[in-house]
């Protein structure tokens, strides 16, 4: 049976329940707002990164550079789409 | 047909390598799907009119719910990955049989949580804001229910034709997909529920 | 009587219903003409089912010159009405639907699958590749287009044709102000289209990322290809956008959603921001194949390698990144600080300059190169200065304080034209010419396609630049007339005799080909322009497997090599061939997603239900299909190789 739960797997999935709980503290205490994105930007970007990384074993051929920077470039791009967004339509209006 | 034996079986032939690669630039596109409504989602989310605000409606423990289903069920089609790899055909097929049954499971708390916001005054047409939410809920709840009937496909395939390269190969690109809907949840869970819950 | 009055057209004209009778009995035409010359099988087996790369591009090819033509027609009657004051041959209601199917149809159905032809046909010679990644997807991305364009081309005869410009802003293109179907063909026609383009990005990244012929690594890639992998990237990220902002448009429209309205929270910019951060890298998705194109041909008729590969390739980069960073240049007007409109004012400048860059490397290839003047290449050396004038007024449209002048004038029209004529359809027109025989293995006519050429600039010319004057003194875009004090008379039946003579050019390159499928003669060997990259070491018509033996390259010009540097391209034995099969599933899916898309323009549910789950259906049957495609023996491409002429070597 051990052979079928790889440390790996377990591990990233001990670390997302994680993240999680510490995401939650933002819900369960009292904090300002910018703390409080902080941490969410920050929880929800690793939790992100661990999928990528452990689970969807994104760099493991030859092609693993061009998903990685297939991955960023949409998040770049996903980035400057939101906040620019907000800025014309909300904080610059 | 240039086969690598170093690889795992998904990765066996050049299509192979080719779907693998094309479904994660297909994900590309996906980030970019999501970031739109999340665009539109922060844009509206103040924009409640004579509608609720997320704060009266959103409930915590419904979410909870959904994000540790969720989340599990990543690890168990993770875990569903390696028992292809190592070759153990039942054990795969179990692990697939348990993320499907945990997505089946999220997708019934979230009409649960549909039916709420029904009842609390929150339907589709209120709102800039409620449009918003439940358009970027919809749309993950709409790629869950997808992946429940192709993960549910490629199991019975996998059932009747074994662990070959092509269903290794479809079990893996179906993996990824389940795994990119967990990290769009968390991107949900963390900037619609809990933003909008502090 | 009430469900049947949906489907009439709210403002018949005499003109609507000839074309009514005309597309029935053309209809009928086709049909009889197929089944007389028992064309059906042939049509079934050769085209309908096929998966091959080259025959979708020939398919794509037609029906964008089909749409050429349908989108012409809406050009002529608009410079027809505008030609002198109080005009009277169109009211304003018609004026409305035919300025928006002009810029939907040449935007989304002309142009879109014109450089979707080129990609398929080109892309994969250019690589030395057998075919796309995924032929079985890539059928279904023209199909999808077709019935996009179908669905969209029926909107004027069968319930009225959208009416709320190609942008299709809010509050116009709401409920409450376009009551008719109209604006519904316009959202399902372009997602229907748009989902095939985002399947055919990303088959061409694929294709490109992953079976390139040995030796032929990233920066080895011919400038085509370089130029489609680039615009593919930008389909992957600017689609999506589209996908997600016409269906908030159809629920807002079917379900009464408020996301663009004026009440309840809805927020009408929210449409103009999300439109355009996909309009905007649209332009460049349509610009940068053609700018490949352009460097093939100036390349090949300057007989010198191109200036500044690295350059061209860094440029295009930074423009694929830049493109999504100017979308509010398009709404400087719309009411955001003056933070916002500056920073977008210093975006838009900054994309001026690496298209500046390959403009010079243009020039630089030309300098000194031995410049034979066929018709491509008149097609790119017009290019260079029309482009050029369109550029610069694009940098005066993108100071946002002198944009308030700008805005929603003639001059603006003038402008995108300006770009998109010589930019796009130049390049179109030159690929086609340079393209013709490696398609159908003989050539057009030069001296024919010449006077195509120079009433097209010369009509070109006439056109558009009299819009910048009157745009200057005040003429608004999409206005149907103008009074006769406003002076604005003689320009604009300056521009309607332009037009007449664009016309009169598209019709001149019509007759060309069908001259020359009478007049050419058929062996034109391989190599009829001397050019220089892969797709020109194979035979003319391509065979289906496009290369007997795999390719191996060692630069961007591999064929040139070849042919000057004693470079062995094939090595090996002929082998057997693996090829996809043929299938009838993207071409029946084609027909589901127009019932469907018909269906729901006109809400009509149990359909809309019924043929949803025909199409999954169809993705089911695949999902278990087990097809491993077929393999051609060594022997038939040894004989296919012998009846071309013998193998390549």
């Amino acid at each position: 049976m051990k052979e079928l739960y790889p440390a790996k797997q377990v591990g990233g999935f001990v670390f997302s329940l994680f993240l999680t709980v510490i995401a939650l503290l933002v819900y369960f205490m009292d904090m300002s707002f910018t703390l409080a994105m902080t941490i969410l930007v920050v929880t929800a970007f690793v939790q992100a990164t661990l999928q990528l990384v452990v689970f969807m074993h994104a760099g493991e051929t030859k092609d693993g550079g061009a998903i990685y920077l297939n991955v960023l470039y949409g998040i770049i791009i996903a980035l400057v789409t939101i906040i620019g967004s907000l800025l014309i339509l909300i904080w610059d209006m | 047909m240039n086969v690598k034996n170093a690889q795992p079986l998904e990765y066996s032939t050049h299509q192979n390598q080719l779907n693998i690669l094309g479904f994660w630039i297909f994900l590309g596109a996906e980030i970019m799907l999501f970031a739109t409504l999340f665009t539109t989602y922060f844009v509206m989310e103040h924009r409640t009119g004579n509608g609720p605000t997320g704060a009266e409606i959103f409930e915590i423990t419904p979410v909870l719910i959904e994000t540790f289903v969720l989340l599990t069920s990543s690890f168990t089609i993770g875990l569903g990955v390696h028992a292809m790899r190592i070759g153990r055909k039942n054990a795969m097929l179990a692990f697939f049989g348990i993320t499907l049954l945990l997505g089946l499971g999220f997708l019934c708390v979230e009409i649960y949580e549909f039916v709420h916001y029904y009842h609390v005054g929150a339907t589709y047409q209120t709102s800039g804001f409620t449009a918003a939410l439940l358009t970027t809920l919809g749309t993950h709840g709409a790629h869950v229910t997808l992946g429940l009937f192709w993960g549910l496909f490629i199991m019975i395939q996998v059932a009747k034709r074994g662990i070959t390269a092509q269903t290794a190969n479809k079990s893996f690109i179906f993996s990824l997909y389940w795994h990119f809907l967990d990290v769009v949840w968390i991107f949900i869970f963390s900037f619609i529920y809990l933003k909008g819950m502090m | 009587m009430e469900f049947f009055e949906r489907f009439a057209v709210p403002h018949p004209s005499p003109a609507i219903y000839a074309s009514m009778v005309a597309i029935v009995l053309v209809s009928i035409a086709i049909v009889v003409g197929i089944t007389y010359f028992k064309k059906w099988g042939y049509l079934w087996r050769e085209w309908l089912t096929t998966v091959d790369h080259k025959k979708i591009g020939i398919m794509y090819l037609i029906s964008a010159l089909l749409m050429l033509f349908r989108g012409g027609a809406d050009a002529i009657m608009m410079r027809a009405q505008l030609a002198k004051p109080e005009n009277t041959l169109l009211d304003a209601q018609h004026y409305n639907e035919i300025f928006t199917t002009h810029g939907v149809v040449m935007i989304i159905f002309m142009a879109m699958p014109f450089i979707f032809a080129f990609m398929n046909i080109v892309v994969p010679l250019q690589i030395g590749a057998r075919d796309v990644a995924f032929p079985r997807l890539n059928a279904i991305s023209f199909w999808l287009f077709f019935a996009g364009a179908m669905l969209f081309n029926i909107s004027f005869v069968v319930g009225g044709s959208p009416d709320a410009g190609w942008t299709s802003y809010f509050p116009l293109a709401g409920t409450d102000f376009s009551q008719s179907v109209g604006t519904n063909y316009y959202m399902i026609a372009i997602q229907i289209s748009g989902i095939g383009s985002l399947m055919t990005g990303i088959n061409m990244i694929t294709t490109i990322l992953n079976m390139r012929a040995p030796g032929m690594t990233l920066m080895k890639m011919p400038m085509f290809t370089c130029s489609s992998f680039i615009s593919c990237i930008i389909i992957l990220f600017a689609f999506p956008v589209l996908t997600i902002a016409l269906i908030m448009c159809t629920t807002d429209r079917l379900f009464a959603t408020n996301f663009f309205t004026s009440t309840d929270g809805g927020m009408d910019m929210l449409w103009a921001n999300l439109f355009w951060i996909w309009g905007h890298p649209e332009v460049y998705i349509l610009i940068l194949p053609a700018f490949g194109i352009y460097s093939e041909v100036i390349s090949t008729f300057s007989q010198r390698n191109l200036y500044g590969y690295k350059s061209m390739v860094g440029s295009m980069v930074i423009i694929s990144l830049l493109s999504f960073f100017v979308w509010t240049h398009h709404f400087f007007t719309m009411g955001q600080g003056a933070l916002t409109n500056s920073i977008f004012s210093i975006t838009t400048m900054a994309i001026a300059v690496p298209t500046g860059v390959k403009i010079f490397n243009w020039l630089l290839t030309m300098y000194k190169g031995k410049i034979r003047f066929t018709v491509p290449m008149l097609y790119a050396v017009g290019f260079i200065p029309l482009f050029t004038v369109g550029g610069v007024t694009g940098v005066m449209l993108a100071m946002s304080a002198a944009d308030y002048q700008y805005h929603n004038t003639m001059f603006l029209v003038a402008h995108f034209h300006n770009t998109i004529i010589p930019g796009v359809v130049f390049a179109m027109l030159a690929g086609l010419t340079y393209y013709w025989p490696k398609m159908f293995g003989f050539m057009l006519n030069e001296r024919i396609g010449k006077w195509g050429f120079w009433f097209l600039t010369i009509g070109f010319c006439l056109a558009f630049f009299p819009m910048y004057i009157t745009g200057l003194d005040g003429q608004a875009r999409r206005m149907y007339t103008y009074s006769e004090s406003t002076g604005f008379g003689p320009l604009n039946m300056l521009s309607f005799i332009g037009a007449g003579l664009m016309a009169i050019a598209f019709i001149i390159i019509v007759y060309n080909v069908l001259y020359s499928i009478k007049n050419s003669p058929r062996n034109v060997g391989d190599e009829p322009w001397n050019a220089r990259s892969l797709e020109w070491a194979t035979h003319n018509p391509v065979p289906e497997y496009n290369f007997a033996r795999t390719p191996h390259v060692a630069s961007s010009e591999a064929f040139w090599d070849a042919k000057k540097k004693g470079h062995e391209l094939f090595k090996g034995e002929i082998e057997k061939i693996h090829m996809p099969n043929n299938s009838g599933v993207p071409f029946i899916m084609g027909i589901i997603f127009f019932i469907c898309g018909f269906s729901f323009v006109f809400a009509l549910w149990i359909p809309v239900v019924v043929s949803l789950i025909g199409i999954f259906a169809c993705m089911t049957l695949r999902s278990f299909e087990k097809d491993d495609g077929r393999y051609i023996s060594a022997d038939e491409v040894k004989a296919t190789e012998a009846k071309f002429g013998g193998a390549k070597s």
